[in-house]
């Protein structure tokens, strides 16, 4: 099962489940993260939800192994990220992202896209795809949402990855606590939000997503495809194929 | 004998031309804006285009990229920029408006232009000084930097540099920028988000700009100059009608009575005191 959903007096966890691979994103782990989604934005009585990685990492980003030269699969891939990302952001409970090891690329669309994100100061975060030859565009509306387009801009341009305790000081991560602390912390924090009214955190957050325009599915699709595009370009396959070859 | 002419930019080449380092050299004159300023920025970012209207149809019209894709804009002397050339503002009464007019132009080609364009800033950047440093894709500092809009003291609005400014900082960061005219430190616009690194050791500004401009052109051009234009998109900074308004809007104060009395007191106050 590429995603295990387990379920405790109203809250839902959703672990990806692809540990050897640290949970990169396949297509298939994702049409799996989204159905599972989109059941518990079915199902009122959900009152939070978690998202966390099985094994040493959250999510490790886009697996472009094997596919990265195939524009018609990544093409699907991106749309479904996209088509994930904005699955997350319609629940309408609060989402908490449970991050250990990496949440990097579309992995820290993922973390970023959820309402509350938990971390440790030594984990590895961020969006390095323009040295890859890659655009984030998919990801950059939450990004842009989250931390604001000034922080945004520099952090997209200039790639590279970031540590927990970086993620913190830019907006992206709201708790940081230690490594073996990260999922009980989730827990505790799921806890206390269940104390509020469901109906008062359900209208918050759709009030929130209408004020940043988290529901604008049409901005998120277009990024998908100029990432698409990007990726077909001769400048972003040669340096995917260095970076798989391990040059 | 006639005063030797000093360029007020010098431009050089880094990393095989895929950077342009743009150095504001009017360092005596505190790096101020006038006729020669902004002639001088327009020769410095020739053969640079501009990205292409985002096309929803069509989202990765950027072509081969054979031009320098990052741009580095720093300065020689104390201060970064420190806004109008004032007493030309005080001895011509069209310059402030005109100066506001080249300044919208400039900051909109440096918004729109296909490369990614760093700022390393040095000393005060204020006024438009500041408005130029708010355009840049990213803004490094030295501790010693300062930012701020102190120009409604000489009746000038700042809103030519708001439609970058709003859509940067959060509301309550460019309203207080904006409206208090006050001078910020380099930790205060970090936290802001106005700027996005400051180097400790002031010292070590200029190689680490260089630095920084030279990681950014081993990075794909495509990637870089396909996803700045997304991200124009996404902030709305891609409005030239939005643009335009601003620096009509600035404009119109420029040249309002207001303007020239409450410039000709400053002026007056600063010449004899």
């Amino acid at each position: 099962m590429l995603v295990r959903a387990t379920e405790s007096n109203g809250v839902v966890t959703l672990t990806l489940n692809r540990p050897e691979a640290r949970n990169a994103l396949n297509l298939e782990l994702m049409r799996a993260l989204r159905e599972a989604v989109e059941r518990v934005a079915s199902t009122p009585n959900v009152r939070v939800l978690i998202l966390a990685g099985e094994g040493r990492s959250f999510c490790a980003g886009m697996d472009l192994k094997g596919v990265a030269a195939d524009p018609v699969v990544m093409g699907s891939m991106l749309t479904e990220l996209a088509e994930t990302t904005l699955a997350l952001r319609n629940v309408h409970c609060p989402t908490i992202a449970a991050v250990q090891g990496a949440a990097i690329g579309g992995g820290c669309g993922l973390m970023v896209v959820c309402d509350f994100a938990v971390t440790h100061a030594d984990a590895k975060l961020g969006y390095p795809e323009v040295d890859l030859g890659i655009s984030p565009a998919v990801v950059a509306p939450w990004l842009v949402r989250k931390i604001g387009a000034g922080r945004a801009r520099a952090m997209l341009l200039m790639g590279g990855t970031m540590s927990g305790q970086a993620g913190l000081d830019a907006g992206l991560v709201t708790h940081l606590v230690a490594a073996e602390l990260v999922q009980s912390t989730a827990v505790e924090l799921a806890q206390r939000l269940i104390t509020g009214g469901p109906k008062a955190l359900a209208a918050t957050k759709k009030w929130l997503n209408e004020l940043d325009e988290s529901y604008n599915r049409e901005v998120v699709l277009q990024g998908a495809r100029l990432s698409a595009e990007q990726i077909r370009s001769e400048e972003a396959q040669s340096r995917i194929r260095d970076r798989l070859k391990g040059v | 004998m006639h005063a030797m002419q000093i360029s007020p930019v010098r431009v050089s080449r880094m990393c095989d031309g895929a950077v342009r380092r743009v150095t504001l050299s009017n360092a005596d004159s505190r790096n101020v804006m006038n006729d020669g300023f902004f002639d001088a920025m327009e020769i410095a970012l020739d053969g640079i285009p501009q990205l292409p209207s985002f096309d929803t149809k069509n989202p990765l019209p950027v072509a081969a990229v054979d031009h320098p894709f990052v741009v580095l804009i720093d300065a020689d002397g104390p201060s970064f920029c420190a806004g109008f050339d004032l007493r030309e503002c005080v001895e011509h009464a069209q310059s402030a408006s005109r100066f506001v007019e080249l300044l919208g132009a400039l900051t909109w080609r440096i918004r729109s232009s296909a490369t990614i364009v760093v700022a390393s800033v040095q000393g005060a950047a204020l006024a438009g000084g500041c408005a130029l440093a708010a355009s840049c894709d990213i803004v490094i500092a030295s501790p010693k930097a300062k930012f701020g809009y102190p120009v409604h003291r000489i009746g000038i609005s700042p809103a030519v540099s708001l439609p970058i400014l709003a859509r940067t900082l959060s509301g309550s960061a460019s309203r207080m920028l904006a409206l208090s005219g006050e001078v910020v430190s380099a930790a205060a616009a970090l936290r802001m988000g106005l700027i996005h690194r400051v180097i400790e050791d002031e010292a070590a500004l200029s190689s680490a700009a260089v630095e920084f401009a030279a990681a950014l052109a081993k990075k794909g051009p495509r990637a870089l100059l396909s996803t700045k234009m997304f991200l124009n998109r996404l902030d709305l900074t891609d409005d030239a009608t939005a643009a335009g308004a601003a620096t009509h809007a600035s404009m119109g104060t420029a040249m309002h009575e207001e303007c020239r009395t409450m410039l000709g007191s400053f002026w007056a106050a600063r010449s004899n005191g």
